[in-house]
Protein backbone atom coordinates (compact mmCIF):
# COMPACT_ATOMS: atom_id res chain seq x y z
CA UNK A 1 0.00 0.00 0.00
CA UNK A 2 2.64 2.54 0.63
CA UNK A 3 4.97 0.89 -2.37
CA UNK A 4 4.60 1.80 -5.86
CA UNK A 5 4.14 -1.03 -8.23
CA UNK A 6 1.47 -1.59 -10.93
CA UNK A 7 -1.60 -0.77 -9.23
CA UNK A 8 -0.31 2.70 -10.39
CA UNK A 9 -0.84 1.53 -14.41
CA UNK A 10 -4.30 -0.76 -12.79
CA UNK A 11 -5.43 2.57 -11.31
CA UNK A 12 -5.01 4.88 -14.80
CA UNK A 13 -6.58 2.13 -16.97
CA UNK A 14 -9.43 1.36 -14.41
CA UNK A 15 -10.40 5.23 -13.99
CA UNK A 16 -10.38 5.50 -17.95
CA UNK A 17 -12.53 2.61 -18.68
CA UNK A 18 -14.74 3.69 -15.85
CA UNK A 19 -14.38 8.01 -17.76
CA UNK A 20 -15.45 5.62 -20.89
CA UNK A 21 -18.44 3.58 -19.78
CA UNK A 22 -20.18 6.43 -17.76
CA UNK A 23 -19.44 9.19 -20.73
CA UNK A 24 -21.05 6.79 -23.11
CA UNK A 25 -23.74 4.84 -21.21
CA UNK A 26 -24.92 7.59 -18.13
CA UNK A 27 -23.82 11.23 -19.42
CA UNK A 28 -24.77 11.44 -22.42
CA UNK A 29 -28.82 10.28 -21.32
CA UNK A 30 -28.41 12.44 -18.80
CA UNK A 31 -27.36 15.56 -20.42
CA UNK A 32 -29.90 14.82 -23.16
CA UNK A 33 -32.65 15.05 -20.45
CA UNK A 34 -31.44 17.64 -18.83
CA UNK A 35 -30.80 20.00 -22.08
CA UNK A 36 -34.56 19.16 -22.90
CA UNK A 37 -35.91 19.90 -19.62
CA UNK A 38 -33.84 23.35 -19.84
CA UNK A 39 -34.90 24.32 -23.25
CA UNK A 40 -38.68 23.10 -22.80
CA UNK A 41 -38.19 25.63 -19.83
CA UNK A 42 -37.26 27.82 -21.97
CA UNK A 43 -39.94 27.48 -24.44
CA UNK A 44 -42.77 27.12 -22.00
CA UNK A 45 -41.42 30.45 -20.17
CA UNK A 46 -41.15 31.92 -24.15
CA UNK A 47 -44.71 30.87 -25.40
CA UNK A 48 -46.02 32.41 -21.83
CA UNK A 49 -44.67 35.66 -22.45
CA UNK A 50 -45.20 35.76 -26.25
CA UNK A 51 -49.08 34.97 -24.96
CA UNK A 52 -48.73 37.78 -22.15
CA UNK A 53 -48.05 39.78 -24.65
CA UNK A 54 -50.84 39.13 -27.63
CA UNK A 55 -53.37 39.43 -24.31
CA UNK A 56 -52.29 42.62 -23.50
CA UNK A 57 -52.19 44.12 -27.62
CA UNK A 58 -55.66 42.58 -27.49
CA UNK A 59 -56.75 44.04 -24.04
CA UNK A 60 -55.28 47.19 -25.36
CA UNK A 61 -57.06 46.46 -28.64
CA UNK A 62 -60.39 45.84 -27.06
CA UNK A 63 -59.97 49.13 -24.38
CA UNK A 64 -59.62 51.13 -27.76
CA UNK A 65 -62.76 49.71 -29.63
CA UNK A 66 -64.87 50.13 -26.45
CA UNK A 67 -63.54 53.77 -25.67
CA UNK A 68 -64.84 54.62 -29.75
CA UNK A 69 -67.94 52.26 -29.24
CA UNK A 70 -68.55 54.50 -26.44
CA UNK A 71 -67.69 57.74 -28.23
CA UNK A 72 -69.85 57.15 -31.01
CA UNK A 73 -72.96 55.68 -28.78
CA UNK A 74 -72.72 59.05 -27.05
CA UNK A 75 -72.65 60.99 -30.37
CA UNK A 76 -75.48 58.98 -31.37
CA UNK A 77 -77.40 59.87 -28.20
CA UNK A 78 -76.62 63.00 -28.81
CA UNK A 79 -77.72 63.49 -32.21
CA UNK A 80 -80.95 61.61 -32.04
CA UNK A 81 -81.67 64.32 -28.88
CA UNK A 82 -80.94 66.93 -31.30
CA UNK A 83 -83.09 65.48 -34.09
CA UNK A 84 -85.84 64.48 -31.04
CA UNK A 85 -85.94 68.43 -30.30
CA UNK A 86 -85.90 69.74 -33.60
CA UNK A 87 -88.95 67.34 -34.38
CA UNK A 88 -90.38 69.04 -31.25
CA UNK A 89 -89.68 72.49 -32.42
CA UNK A 90 -90.77 71.84 -35.40
CA UNK A 91 -94.07 70.22 -34.76
CA UNK A 92 -94.58 72.91 -32.23
CA UNK A 93 -93.85 75.84 -34.65
CA UNK A 94 -95.96 73.44 -37.08
CA UNK A 95 -98.54 73.55 -34.33
CA UNK A 96 -98.48 77.16 -34.08
CA UNK A 97 -98.80 77.91 -37.88
CA UNK A 98 -101.85 74.99 -37.77
CA UNK A 99 -103.54 77.10 -35.01
CA UNK A 100 -103.22 80.34 -36.29
CA UNK A 101 -104.68 78.81 -39.80
CA UNK A 102 -107.48 77.38 -37.72
CA UNK A 103 -108.27 80.61 -36.04
CA UNK A 104 -107.65 82.94 -39.01
CA UNK A 105 -110.27 80.72 -41.07
CA UNK A 106 -112.63 80.36 -38.10
CA UNK A 107 -112.75 83.94 -37.99
CA UNK A 108 -113.27 84.07 -41.69
CA UNK A 109 -116.28 81.57 -41.25
CA UNK A 110 -117.58 83.76 -38.89
CA UNK A 111 -117.61 86.75 -40.88
CA UNK A 112 -118.77 85.31 -43.51
CA UNK A 113 -121.70 83.56 -41.54
CA UNK A 114 -121.97 86.83 -39.74
CA UNK A 115 -122.90 88.73 -43.66
CA UNK A 116 -124.32 85.76 -44.30
CA UNK A 117 -126.46 85.96 -41.28
CA UNK A 118 -126.69 90.42 -41.57
CA UNK A 119 -128.34 89.62 -45.57
CA UNK A 120 -130.43 87.27 -44.59
CA UNK A 121 -131.37 89.65 -41.53
CA UNK A 122 -131.26 92.06 -43.85
CA UNK A 123 -133.40 90.45 -46.70
CA UNK A 124 -136.08 89.70 -43.90
CA UNK A 125 -135.80 93.23 -42.30
CA UNK A 126 -137.13 94.70 -45.92
CA UNK A 127 -139.66 91.88 -46.60
CA UNK A 128 -141.03 92.93 -43.36
CA UNK A 129 -140.69 96.44 -43.00
CA UNK A 130 -142.02 96.83 -46.17
CA UNK A 131 -144.80 94.30 -45.09
CA UNK A 132 -145.57 96.73 -42.19
CA UNK A 133 -145.43 99.97 -44.01
CA UNK A 134 -147.34 98.64 -46.43
CA UNK A 135 -149.89 98.04 -43.86
CA UNK A 136 -149.07 101.22 -42.11
CA UNK A 137 -150.21 102.77 -45.24
CA UNK A 138 -152.27 99.89 -46.81
CA UNK A 139 -150.71 99.47 -50.21
CA UNK A 140 -148.01 97.69 -51.14
CA UNK A 141 -144.60 99.14 -51.60
CA UNK A 142 -143.80 96.85 -54.62
CA UNK A 143 -141.72 99.00 -56.86
CA UNK A 144 -138.63 99.43 -57.18
CA UNK A 145 -137.81 103.00 -56.11
CA UNK A 146 -140.17 101.86 -53.05
CA UNK A 147 -137.67 98.78 -52.61
CA UNK A 148 -134.21 100.72 -52.77
CA UNK A 149 -135.79 103.09 -49.97
CA UNK A 150 -136.62 100.37 -48.04
CA UNK A 151 -133.21 98.92 -48.15
CA UNK A 152 -131.38 102.07 -47.53
CA UNK A 153 -133.25 102.93 -44.76
CA UNK A 154 -132.41 98.95 -43.34
CA UNK A 155 -128.91 99.52 -44.06
CA UNK A 156 -128.86 103.19 -41.75
CA UNK A 157 -130.22 101.02 -38.83
CA UNK A 158 -128.83 98.01 -39.25
CA UNK A 159 -125.28 99.95 -39.84
CA UNK A 160 -126.33 101.59 -36.32
CA UNK B 1 -9.63 -0.90 6.78
CA UNK B 2 -12.47 0.19 8.92
CA UNK B 3 -13.01 -2.67 11.23
CA UNK B 4 -10.83 -4.29 14.21
CA UNK B 5 -9.25 -6.64 11.80
CA UNK B 6 -5.72 -5.75 10.25
CA UNK B 7 -4.84 -3.27 7.82
CA UNK B 8 -3.20 -5.90 5.63
CA UNK B 9 -6.12 -8.16 5.36
CA UNK B 10 -7.49 -8.51 2.05
CA UNK B 11 -10.67 -10.78 0.76
CA UNK B 12 -9.06 -13.83 2.28
CA UNK B 13 -10.15 -16.64 -0.72
CA UNK B 14 -8.71 -14.46 -3.17
CA UNK B 15 -4.83 -13.56 -4.45
CA UNK B 16 -3.98 -10.90 -1.96
CA UNK B 17 -1.00 -9.73 -5.16
CA UNK B 18 -0.53 -10.75 -8.90
CA UNK B 19 3.15 -10.36 -9.84
CA UNK B 20 4.02 -10.56 -14.05
CA UNK B 21 6.55 -9.19 -16.05
CA UNK B 22 8.25 -8.20 -13.08
CA UNK B 23 5.41 -5.96 -11.84
CA UNK B 24 3.15 -6.51 -8.85
CA UNK B 25 -0.45 -5.05 -8.23
CA UNK B 26 -2.25 -5.15 -5.40
CA UNK B 27 -4.85 -7.05 -5.19
CA UNK B 28 -7.12 -5.25 -2.12
CA UNK B 29 -6.87 -2.42 -4.35
CA UNK B 30 -7.73 -3.76 -6.99
CA UNK B 31 -10.70 -5.39 -5.88
CA UNK B 32 -11.86 -2.06 -3.98
CA UNK B 33 -11.30 -0.20 -7.30
CA UNK B 34 -14.03 -2.29 -8.89
CA UNK B 35 -16.32 -2.24 -6.33
CA UNK B 36 -16.04 1.40 -5.99
CA UNK B 37 -16.38 1.66 -10.06
CA UNK B 38 -19.44 -0.97 -10.18
CA UNK B 39 -21.41 1.41 -7.56
CA UNK B 40 -20.63 4.40 -9.48
CA UNK B 41 -21.73 2.67 -12.61
CA UNK B 42 -24.80 1.21 -11.29
CA UNK B 43 -25.54 4.69 -9.46
CA UNK B 44 -24.99 6.55 -12.71
CA UNK B 45 -26.99 3.71 -14.74
CA UNK B 46 -30.04 3.75 -12.59
CA UNK B 47 -30.45 7.48 -12.94
CA UNK B 48 -29.73 7.27 -16.18
CA UNK B 49 -31.88 4.13 -17.81
CA UNK B 50 -34.78 5.72 -15.61
CA UNK B 51 -34.21 9.18 -16.53
CA UNK B 52 -37.26 11.27 -16.85
CA UNK B 53 -38.24 15.21 -17.61
CA UNK B 54 -40.44 15.20 -14.97
CA UNK B 55 -37.31 13.35 -12.39
CA UNK B 56 -38.26 11.20 -9.62
CA UNK B 57 -36.69 11.74 -6.26
CA UNK B 58 -33.56 9.67 -7.11
CA UNK B 59 -33.23 11.33 -10.54
CA UNK B 60 -33.42 14.58 -8.19
CA UNK B 61 -30.69 14.09 -6.40
CA UNK B 62 -28.58 12.73 -8.92
CA UNK B 63 -29.00 15.83 -11.14
CA UNK B 64 -28.86 18.20 -8.58
CA UNK B 65 -25.05 16.76 -7.71
CA UNK B 66 -24.37 16.76 -11.09
CA UNK B 67 -25.69 19.96 -12.25
CA UNK B 68 -23.84 21.58 -8.68
CA UNK B 69 -20.81 20.44 -10.25
CA UNK B 70 -21.64 21.66 -13.35
CA UNK B 71 -21.80 24.68 -12.28
CA UNK B 72 -19.06 24.61 -10.08
CA UNK B 73 -16.63 24.19 -13.32
CA UNK B 74 -18.79 26.67 -15.61
CA UNK B 75 -18.08 29.28 -12.94
CA UNK B 76 -14.07 28.03 -12.75
CA UNK B 77 -13.39 27.49 -16.57
CA UNK B 78 -16.36 28.60 -18.94
CA UNK B 79 -18.84 27.31 -20.81
CA UNK B 80 -16.35 25.57 -23.37
CA UNK B 81 -14.19 23.59 -20.44
CA UNK B 82 -17.62 22.71 -18.93
CA UNK B 83 -18.39 20.93 -22.03
CA UNK B 84 -15.26 18.82 -22.50
CA UNK B 85 -14.48 18.80 -19.35
CA UNK B 86 -17.45 17.71 -16.92
CA UNK B 87 -17.65 14.37 -17.50
CA UNK B 88 -13.99 13.44 -16.93
CA UNK B 89 -14.35 15.85 -13.69
CA UNK B 90 -17.99 13.91 -12.55
CA UNK B 91 -16.35 10.94 -13.07
CA UNK B 92 -13.18 11.83 -10.79
CA UNK B 93 -15.54 13.37 -8.21
CA UNK B 94 -17.95 10.51 -7.98
CA UNK B 95 -15.10 7.97 -8.24
CA UNK B 96 -12.98 9.31 -5.25
CA UNK B 97 -16.17 10.06 -3.08
CA UNK B 98 -16.83 6.99 -3.32
CA UNK B 99 -13.78 5.06 -3.23
CA UNK B 100 -13.48 6.96 0.24
CA UNK B 101 -16.65 5.65 1.55
CA UNK B 102 -16.47 2.42 1.14
CA UNK B 103 -13.89 1.94 3.45
CA UNK B 104 -16.13 3.16 6.23
CA UNK B 105 -18.86 0.76 5.47
CA UNK B 106 -20.01 -2.16 7.62
CA UNK B 107 -17.80 -5.14 7.34
CA UNK B 108 -20.33 -7.89 6.17
CA UNK B 109 -18.17 -11.10 5.22
CA UNK B 110 -15.43 -9.36 3.26
CA UNK B 111 -12.99 -6.70 4.14
CA UNK B 112 -13.69 -3.36 2.75
CA UNK B 113 -10.98 -0.71 2.60
CA UNK B 114 -10.66 2.35 0.76
CA UNK B 115 -8.65 2.34 -2.91
CA UNK B 116 -7.38 5.94 -2.10
CA UNK B 117 -5.78 4.45 0.79
CA UNK B 118 -3.11 2.98 -1.49
CA UNK B 119 -0.59 4.99 -2.75
CA UNK B 120 -0.31 4.16 -6.53
CA UNK B 121 -4.55 5.21 -6.72
CA UNK B 122 -3.87 8.29 -5.18
CA UNK B 123 -0.86 9.15 -7.61
CA UNK B 124 -2.33 7.22 -10.01
CA UNK B 125 -4.96 9.71 -10.07
CA UNK B 126 -3.26 12.90 -9.42
CA UNK B 127 -0.62 12.06 -12.40
CA UNK B 128 -3.31 10.89 -14.53
CA UNK B 129 -5.14 14.65 -14.03
CA UNK B 130 -1.31 16.37 -14.30
CA UNK B 131 -1.26 14.96 -17.89
CA UNK B 132 -4.94 15.31 -19.03
CA UNK B 133 -4.08 19.22 -17.96
CA UNK B 134 -1.55 18.87 -19.86
CA UNK B 135 -2.86 17.24 -22.51
CA UNK B 136 -5.64 19.81 -22.99
CA UNK B 137 -3.52 22.70 -22.36
CA UNK B 138 -1.71 21.94 -25.59
CA UNK B 139 -4.97 21.02 -27.42
CA UNK B 140 -6.59 24.21 -26.55
CA UNK B 141 -3.51 26.52 -26.85
CA UNK B 142 -1.20 24.99 -28.78
CA UNK B 143 2.84 25.41 -27.05
CA UNK B 144 1.34 28.59 -26.32
CA UNK B 145 0.28 26.48 -23.35
CA UNK B 146 3.91 26.45 -21.91
CA UNK B 147 3.97 30.40 -21.12
CA UNK B 148 2.42 30.33 -17.45
CA UNK B 149 5.77 28.80 -16.61
CA UNK B 150 6.85 32.29 -17.17
CA UNK B 151 4.29 34.44 -16.34
CA UNK B 152 3.07 36.61 -14.41
CA UNK B 153 7.34 37.16 -15.14
CA UNK B 154 10.10 34.90 -16.61
CA UNK B 155 12.01 34.91 -13.14
CA UNK B 156 9.04 33.02 -11.69
CA UNK B 157 10.23 30.14 -13.79
CA UNK B 158 11.84 28.13 -11.17
CA UNK B 159 8.90 28.67 -8.68
CA UNK B 160 6.33 27.84 -11.26
CA UNK B 161 8.39 24.37 -12.09
CA UNK B 162 8.64 23.45 -8.30
CA UNK B 163 4.97 24.38 -8.05
CA UNK B 164 3.72 22.15 -11.27
CA UNK B 165 5.57 19.11 -9.75
CA UNK B 166 4.17 20.11 -5.84
CA UNK B 167 1.01 20.21 -6.97
CA UNK B 168 0.04 16.60 -8.11
CA UNK B 169 2.52 15.40 -5.24
CA UNK B 170 0.25 17.40 -2.47
CA UNK B 171 -3.22 16.40 -4.20
CA UNK B 172 -2.33 12.67 -3.83
CA UNK B 173 -0.44 12.91 -0.26
CA UNK B 174 -3.66 14.76 0.95
CA UNK B 175 -6.04 12.71 -0.28
CA UNK B 176 -3.73 9.31 0.81
CA UNK B 177 -2.87 10.77 3.96
CA UNK B 178 -6.80 11.76 5.01
CA UNK B 179 -8.24 8.34 4.38
CA UNK B 180 -5.24 6.37 5.22
CA UNK B 181 -4.94 8.27 8.73
CA UNK B 182 -8.60 7.75 8.64
CA UNK B 183 -9.20 4.34 8.58
CA UNK B 184 -5.94 3.91 11.31
CA UNK B 185 -7.60 5.98 13.81
CA UNK B 186 -10.53 3.81 13.19
CA UNK B 187 -8.72 0.53 13.85
CA UNK B 188 -7.33 2.15 16.95
CA UNK B 189 -10.66 3.51 18.49
CA UNK B 190 -12.08 -0.06 17.66
CA UNK B 191 -9.75 -1.53 19.79
CA UNK B 192 -9.50 1.51 22.42
CA UNK B 193 -13.18 2.00 22.90
CA UNK B 194 -15.38 -0.38 20.45
CA UNK B 195 -18.62 1.12 21.10
CA UNK B 196 -19.76 4.91 20.47
CA UNK B 197 -16.31 6.55 19.22
CA UNK B 198 -16.14 4.46 16.36
CA UNK B 199 -19.36 5.17 15.24
CA UNK B 200 -18.69 9.06 15.54
CA UNK B 201 -15.67 8.77 14.03
CA UNK B 202 -17.22 7.15 11.08
CA UNK B 203 -19.66 9.49 10.84
CA UNK B 204 -16.74 12.43 10.20
CA UNK B 205 -14.73 10.08 8.18
CA UNK B 206 -17.92 10.06 5.84
CA UNK B 207 -17.79 14.16 5.88
CA UNK B 208 -13.72 13.82 4.99
CA UNK B 209 -14.59 11.52 2.25
CA UNK B 210 -16.51 13.79 0.65
CA UNK B 211 -14.61 16.98 1.83
CA UNK B 212 -11.59 15.25 -0.12
CA UNK B 213 -13.62 14.71 -3.16
CA UNK B 214 -13.97 17.58 -3.61
CA UNK B 215 -10.78 18.88 -2.58
CA UNK B 216 -9.07 17.17 -5.28
CA UNK B 217 -11.97 18.13 -8.00
CA UNK B 218 -11.85 21.52 -7.37
CA UNK B 219 -7.62 21.62 -7.42
CA UNK B 220 -7.89 19.81 -10.97
CA UNK B 221 -10.27 22.44 -11.88
CA UNK B 222 -8.11 25.09 -10.49
CA UNK B 223 -5.50 23.20 -12.51
CA UNK B 224 -7.35 23.45 -15.77
CA UNK B 225 -8.14 26.81 -15.43
CA UNK B 226 -4.95 27.52 -16.90
CA UNK B 227 -5.91 25.94 -19.73
CA UNK B 228 -9.27 27.20 -20.38
CA UNK B 229 -9.63 30.77 -18.94
CA UNK B 230 -7.42 33.88 -20.29
CA UNK B 231 -5.50 35.27 -17.23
Amino acid sequence: MLDFDATFIAQIVNFIILLFILGKFAYKPLMRVLDERRERIANDLGSAEKTRVEAEALKEQYSKQLAEARQEAAAIVDKANKIGAKIQEDSKAQALVEKEQIIASAHQVTELEKEQALAQIRGQVIALATEIAGKVIDQKLNSQDDQAMIAKTADSVLSK
Amino acid sequence: MGTEQGSNEIIHYLPQEISALGMTVHMQTLYMMWLTMAIVVILMGLCASRSKLIPGRFQCIVEMCILWLEDLIESNIGKEGRRVMAPFLITLFLYIFIGNEVGLMPQVGIHLTSPTNDINVVFGLSIMVMVVTYLMGFKVKGFGYLKHFVSPFAVMLPLNIVEEVAQPVTMALRLFGNILAGEILLIVLYQLLPWVAPVVWVLFSLCIGLLQAFVFTILTIIGLSNVFVEH
